[in-house]
């Protein structure tokens, strides 16, 4: 039964599925009967194209090749001729982007702002800050008519002072120190290699220190004692 | 004849005989290291907080611990590790069912001095906790307010950075330090003093001799003195330049703060009442200055990439100015 009903389904869908045969007319063969004008190029036109530049192909002779445009020639024909080659060529490949790596890191570590030969020696790079510079030189300094003036004012603060800063540049002229703006008392001291100047430069930094940054008051006996010190002091130095 | 002239004007006796009782007392078990030693005991005196950095063994723990028994007041020590909480250092409030009422119960911050060993071992949410308790002396919790006891001193301890799991601390925190100090190796000599020292067994010998030099209400009193020493207003105008030189270098990403300039001023008096003067010298505040700064400055990138150092940056930023004279 099963198979009868299955026969019935396929017999039936092969009719349904046929497309329906339409019958086509035979082709009829056209003629154009319309009438043929026949133009001619225009002469005068054709000769005005013909002067003109843009439209003549053949190839120009051109002006002989200077020595220097052959020479660059010859240099690019090698240069091609090396770089065409398979081994020569796979190396100037590499070399040329060696250099634009490099010149890429230059421009990357200049944009930086950064020392390069201290990436390869080590060494620190000096720090750029504006140099202070002593407004008071003390080669400069008239110190025995300053001093005067300082006493004579009973300013002898001051005097104390400019005591010091004179015992500073006798020892800096004797070469007992190098005298540099930026060096503290203790720099100095450290610097004198003399045991016996070292350690009487001692006591006149002391007295200058509780002076000048104590600020210890001096009357006129105190300071003539100073003074002593320091004028026994300096005669030695010569 | 310098006697009669410059009598001084602060008796600064009994604090340098303190300080000399504590530096022979440390130098019975740490060989060497005098600067750290100075520095700590300077850090005291001007009343501020200390970190000690160094790589592992260069007895940094063991330095702070013997400075603190020195000091005669509350001890207490904070362990910081990866997961430390804020309320365990500063406390916390704890329901009390039989009163039907929160009890607060202090965190071991609540002391004199604080040894914060391996700080930088903590993340940032813990070093936070530390904000308000290091510049203001005192901790708020739940709306209320606990101040600490005088003396109240943090002596912390931390290995270099780059080593394994270690925090960076946050900038805010670092200003709050008074000096970074880094303990450096010992000399050749020095690793033989302390080879000898320990094969002879002295060491924990020695570690049981030392007892409190200064009391709570000496560091009160040496901490007055200190703060009334004399300093000369042209080296607070060289200590200002210091500063301004920092914000305006371009080896420099972080210059120094103002409470940096006043660090830099506090901790030159403590090493001249150390050295036994009543006023400060030009040599007090440069030997202050790079342990003073070194935390508290950052380096441009490119001068971080070049090895230069907070301290050699410093070093030439000093050079380039005139001493006061």
């Amino acid at each position: 039964m099963y198979k009868l009903l299955l026969l019935f389904f396929f017999v039936h869908a092969s009719f349904i599925t046929q497309k329906p045969v339409v019958k086509k007319a035979l082709p009829v063969l056209q003629t154009d009967s319309s009438s043929i004008q026949i133009r001619k190029f225009s002469a005068t036109t054709l000769n005005e194209y013909r002067q003109q530049r843009d439209f003549k192909y053949e190839d120009h002779p051109g002006e002989a090749e200077s020595m220097w445009d052959q020479f660059w020639r010859w240099f690019w024909y090698q240069v091609d001729n090396l770089m065409s080659g398979k081994v020569t060529g796979n190396l100037i490949n590499f070399l040329f982007i060696l250099l634009g790596a490099s010149a890429l890191v230059f421009l990357i570590l200049k944009l930086l702002g950064m020392d390069m030969m201290q990436i390869f020696t080590g060494k620190n790079s000096t720090i750029e800050i504006p140099y202070h510079e002593s407004l008071e030189n003390i080669h400069e300094i008239s110190f025995e008519e300053e001093i005067e003036k300082a006493i004579a004012n009973r300013n002898f603060r001051l005097a104390v002072r400019l005591l010091y800063l004179n015992c500073l540049k006798k020892l800096s002229d004797a070469g007992a120190i190098q005298w540099k703006a930026d060096k503290t008392n203790l720099a100095y001291l450290y610097e004198i290699q003399n045991p016996e100047q070292q350690q009487k430069f001692g006591l006149l930094t002391r007295q200058f220190e509780y002076v000048w940054y104590g600020d210890f008051k001096v009357n006129q006996e105190h300071f003539q004692q100073i003074r002593n010190s320091f004028q026994q002091f300096n005669p030695k130095l010569k | 004849m310098e006697e009669e002239i410059f009598s001084s004007r602060t008796d600064l006796t009994q604090l340098n005989q303190s300080v000399t009782e504590i530096k022979n007392a440390l130098a019975k078990v740490v060989v060497g290291q005098q600067e750290m030693i100075t520095l700590l005991i300077a850090g005291i005196l001007a009343n501020g907080h200390v970190l000690i950095e160094g790589v592992p063994g260069v007895a940094k723990t063991l330095t702070a611990k013997l400075i603190a028994k020195c000091i005669d007041a509350g001890f207490s020590r904070i362990q910081f590790t990866p997961d430390l909480m804020p309320s365990d250092v500063l406390g916390t409030s704890v329901f009390n069912p039989k009163e039907s009422s929160f009890e607060f119960k202090p965190g071991p911050i609540f002391g004199n001095v604080i040894l914060v060993d391996e700080i930088n071992r903590s993340p940032a949410k813990t070093q936070s906790a530390l904000f308000e308790v290091m510049e203001e002396r005192q901790i708020t919790i739940d709306g209320n307010t606990y101040p600490m006891q005088e003396p109240f001193v943090i002596l912390a301890t931390q290995n270099p950075v780059d080593q394994e799991g270690t925090y960076r601390l946050p900038e805010a925190q670092l200003d709050r330090f008074l000096f970074k100090i880094e303990v450096k190796y010992p000399s050749l000599e020095e690793e033989t003093a302390i080879l000898q020292q320990h094969h002879q067994q002295k060491t924990a010998e020695q570690l049981e001799e030392i007892k409190p030099i200064l009391t709570a209400a000496q560091i009160k009193t040496y901490r007055n003195q200190v703060r009334n020493l004399y300093v000369e207003p042209k080296l607070l105008e060289f200590v200002a330049r210091i500063i301004h030189e920092t914000r305006n270098s371009k080896s420099l990403y972080l210059g120094g703060s103002p409470r940096a300039s006043l660090a830099i001023v506090q901790a030159a008096k403590a090493i001249a009442a150390i050295n036994g003067r009543d006023f400060v010298t030009p040599d007090d505040l440069i030997y202050v200055t790079p342990a003073v700064l070194r935390h508290r400055i950052m380096l441009s990138p490119d001068k971080e990439m070049e090895g230069v150092t907070p301290d050699e940056v410093v070093q030439q930023i000093i050079q380039k100015l005139e001493i006061p004279r």
